[in-house]
């Protein structure tokens, strides 16, 4: 930047981010549009499945005109989620790190961001408001707003607001942008986006219309949910310098072992005050009088702290065995399909939780190895694969000794769940290699692959049966034939009981009529 | 049939009562286990080397005890057993209608395309019954060791490869033949010998010569008649035909058997094989083999002599030059072998064999009647029988 840190200072969040749009993935026209349509079906399946509700979204993406750099696109992603309250709205789209909690939970992108980031480049690049359309839940109102930014002064700009009577009582969101992108380079890209969330989201009905005026929609073929996601309070092992100063200053007049007992999970008094005296803190001393060097020592110490709880994990939204084979059912309709959620496990005094699942046959295409879908907290993961945990993982197992022979039809599916996913540089495609995770997605890969293998043994016993009935059964009428002339016995009476007392032989297969094998 | 059963000879009919019966027997507990609705299976003797065991006493090979199951449910096995099947209908059927097939005849009539449909694919398929001759010939053997009969009793014909000429009178078919009286040619041994009568002999000595071109020399300057032999080539490896007429000449006429080969282990093999069967086909030898044949010769010590068996050569040093080969690795590697069979084990043939892998020559009878046919006929032949320079 070669700026200095007062100049920096002075700059917006939202002049900082359009000045760094590469970092939220907007780096270019093809980049921007897919960036957009995917903050814009995160946003709008995390409104709905987080509460409870069936995702119903629609996504459609309209070519207004063309201009040099690309096409003036419109994007509108309309959902039936809860909707948010409009007194939010403006923030909710228009103003950067609107958010001051510190709570973790596990959802798709930390709300907001992405949306907005979409917004502002939308703005930038074309100079069209954002329209918002919002009907909360029991709301007697459908409330619509056009919004800009005010990119100096971080601030939302409403440019229209109008209410209209909701007639239908319906409820959700519709967000409609034009934003400048180019359709023809990201269109790859974004048909692979929603396919793959269509994978994930078996309970979601997708429908997307795409510039060209193709539309291909993804009905909903599992009407069950994961769990929603819980926010949970961050675990002392898993806290880092920043994330702790900010806590410590925004409580600065409570005393800094009350501090510790509300802001984390698994600390009460006992373990506050413990921690407190092992860093030579007095426990009444208000949390904003900590010194840079109390912080520090009180960092250590409870990143060191072994008796306290394990992170909980019940905030967790894991998708579960059924969903994700309904997922992988819906897309490739495939002769076997598995899947396994793992127990919640801690890096780093994070809980993670991680899910493999398994499609094999239908319309899974044969390849020279595995067709890799990766995920994490629901996101499709598209790029860097190469580099993801996942691949290393891969590359130490021997599918021979699962009985899969490459080139097979077989995809492999991989959901890691995290409130803090420990992705591999700013693009956020790929999951670094943490050993707790990476020892955690063998074992899960490993589970499937043990299921399938019983069953591709299973399947080859039986294909093999089907193969020895046959190639014995062809040889009946040349026996009984043989026997006849022999002793003149009726040759059809031969065969029938030569046919029985193979069928007797069998296990898994039976030849119903001789006339199924042999062709005069 | 009943007007050309006329023309065919007696013998020939009782013969094939003879293997209709057995074959019909032997068989019918395949049909009696389908009827009774267990998986039908042949239970045959193993053609295996380790199933190959030298009665030292009877100084034979014989087929051993060791059986295995044909079973038709036994993947392994089907094909085999619907070929076995496939194959003794065919005999049962030629035998009914008064035909003589050979094994090639039975091979062609046998062989067809079975079409079939693979599951679950449902594609159409084609398989024929047997792709080589081996295969027919493999199920031949195999109903002959199942049933105990040979291929020669079932009227199953061979090529004629063997000849006899002699100062004998034999019954073939219905006719009667002199076997002194064939020209320059000779008798063809017919491939059923077991259906020849034997009604004049007058010979001494039977000597089968493994070449038919020194067969015909010794025929033409009429060394038969001179010294009072009957006189057989097999040309070559001795067929079924050969063998069995020539233990029939020594088992029921008393007459002693000299085998005359080249001298290399082929040769002396062909010896064996007329003396205590073959390894293939040893469940024929205690019908075919000769146990009392006697290896005239040619012997690596009538080329080199032998100071431990007090002999002189037969070949002066020029001649051998002129005469002898070089051996071959595999003619080595084959002397070996014979070494380690037990029927060569004999102090005697130690001799032979250390002197052939010491030497590494070998020599081919037509030397020896190059060096002069009256010095085989009239010096070395009856020389060695009378010293009694052979090997039993």
């Amino acid at each position: 930047m070669g700026q200095g840190g007062e100049q920096f200072k002075a700059i917006s969040p939202a002049e900082f981010f359009y000045k760094n749009k590469e970092i939220a993935g907007f780096s270019n026209p093809a980049r921007a549009l897919y960036q957009t349509v995917r903050e814009l079906i995160e946003n709008s399946l995390d409104a709905t499945e987080n509460y409870g509700i069936l995702p119903t979204i629609k996504i459609s993406l309209r070519e207004l005109r063309q201009v040099e750099e690309g096409a003036h696109y419109e994007v509108v992603v309309e959902d039936n989620g809860i909707g948010i309250p409009p007194k939010y709205v403006p923030q909710a789209f228009a103003q950067l790190l609107f958010s001051s909690k510190y709570v973790l939970r596990q959802t798709r992108g930390m709300f907001g961001l992405g949306a907005k980031m979409a917004v502002l480049y939308a703005q930038i690049t074309t100079g069209y408001p954002a329209e918002v359309i919002v009907a909360p839940i029991k709301s007697k109102h459908i409330y619509s707003f056009k919004l800009k930014i005010d990119i100096r002064e971080n601030k939302p700009v409403v440019l229209s607001f109008s209410m209209t009577s909701n007639v239908s009582g319906r409820h959700g969101t519709i967000v409609r942008l034009v934003t400048l992108g180019d359709w023809s380079r990201a269109k790859q890209r974004i048909y692979e986006y929603v396919r793959r969330t269509a994978v994930i989201a078996p309970y979601a009905e997708i429908l997307f219309r795409d510039p060209e005026g193709s539309v291909v929609l993804f009905e909903r073929s599992i009407s069950k949910l994961p769990p929603p996601a819980r926010e949970v309070l961050p675990h002392p092992h898993g806290v880092d310098i920043e994330t702790l100063k900010s806590m410590l200053q925004t409580q600065s007049v409570n005393p800094v072992a009350e501090v510790l007992v509300e802001s984390f999970q698994g600390v009460g008094e006992v373990t506050a005050h413990r921690i407190l005296s092992e860093a030579g803190i007095p426990s009444e001393k208000k949390a904003g009088e900590l010194s840079d060097r109390e912080i520090e020592t009180l960092l250590r110490v409870m990143k060191n702290s072994k008796d306290i709880k394990p992170p909980r994990a019940d905030h967790l939204s894991y998708l579960g065995r059924d969903i994700i084979v309904a997922g992988l059912t819906k897309i490739f309709n495939p002769e076997y399909a598995n899947a396994i959620t793992r127990r919640p496990s801690v890096y780093e005094g994070h809980a993670f939780i991680v899910e493999a699942g398994i499609a094999y046959g239908g319309r899974v295409p044969p390849l020279e190895e595995p067709l890799v879908l990766r995920y994490a907290n629901k996101i499709p993961l598209l790029y860097d694969e190469r580099s993801d945990v996942v691949y290393k993982v891969l590359e130490r197992i021997d599918f021979k000794l699962y009985e899969v022979e490459f080139p097979a039809p077989l995809a492999i599916v991989t959901h890691i769940c995290s409130t803090k996913v420990p992705y591999k540089g700013v693009g956020k495609e790929a999951i670094a290699d943490v050993p707790e995770i990476e020892q955690e997605v063998e074992s899960a890969l490993r589970e499937v692959l043990r299921d399938l293998r019983s069953y591709l043994l299973r399947k080859k016993r039986e294909i093999e049966e089907v193969e020895k009935a046959v190639s014995i059964a062809k040889y009946i009428p040349e026996v009984s034939n043989a026997l006849h002339k022999m002793y003149g016995v009726d040759p059809k009476v031969v065969s029938q009981k030569l046919l029985e007392i193979l069928n007797s032989k069998l296990k898994t297969f039976k030849i119903d009529s001789l006339s199924d094998v042999v062709v005069e | 049939m009943t007007e050309q059963r006329e023309f065919v000879s007696k013998v020939d009919l009782k013969a094939r009562e003879r293997a209709l019966q057995i074959l019909r027997e032997r068989f019918y507990e395949v049909l009696k286990d389908v009827m009774n609705g267990k998986p039908p299976k042949l239970i045959i003797r193993k053609r295996t080397l380790s199933n190959t065991i030298y009665d030292s006493e009877r100084g034979l090979l014989l087929l051993g005890e060791a059986t295995f199951e044909r079973s038709f449910v036994d993947l392994r096995e089907a094909r085999k057993f619907m070929q076995t099947m496939l194959m003794a209908s065919m005999i049962f059927e030629a035998l009914s209608n008064g035909e003589y097939p050979t094994i090639r005849d039975l091979y062609y009539r046998g062989k067809h395309t079975i079409r079939f449909r693979k599951l679950p694919s449902k594609t159409v398929a084609e398989e024929n019954t047997w792709d080589e001759q081996s295969e027919s010939d493999s199920v031949i053997r195999d109903i002959e060791v199942h049933t105990n009969v040979l291929r020669e009793e079932m009227l199953i014909l061979s090529k004629e490869k063997g000849k006899v000429v002699g100062e004998m009178k034999i019954r073939s078919g219905d006719d009667v033949i002199d076997l002194s009286k064939m020209g320059h040619g000779a008798y063809s041994i017919e491939p059923t010998p077991d259906l020849i009568e034997f009604i004049d002999v007058d010979a001494d000595f039977v000597l089968v010569v493994e070449k038919d071109a020194v067969f015909q020399q010794l025929h033409r300057i009429g060394f038969w008649k001179k010294h009072k032999a009957i006189l057989i080539t097999s040309a070559g490896q001795p067929d079924r035909a050969t063998r069995r007429f020539v233990r029939r000449l020594n088992e029921e006429l008393g007459l002693p058997v000299y085998i005359l080969s080249d001298s290399d282990p082929y040769g002396y093999y062909i010896y064996s094989v007329f003396k205590t069967g073959s390894i293939t086909l040893s469940y024929e030898s205690e019908r075919l083999a000769t146990p009392k044949a006697r290896f005239l010769g040619v012997m690596m010590t009538d080329i080199f002599g032998s100071s431990k068996l007090g002999k002189k050569p037969y070949l002066a040093d020029e001649e051998r030059r002129n005469y002898i080969i070089k051996a071959k690795d595999r003619d080595i590697k084959r002397a070996k072998e014979l070494k380690e069979y037990p029927w060569f084990k004999s102090e005697r043939w130690q001799v032979e064999l250390d002197e052939f892998l010491n030497r590494k020559v070998k020599l081919e009878i037509e030397a020896l009647a190059s060096k002069g046919l009256r010095f085989l006929s009239d010096r070395y032949i009856p020389e060695k029988i009378q010293i009694g320079d052979w090997i039993a």
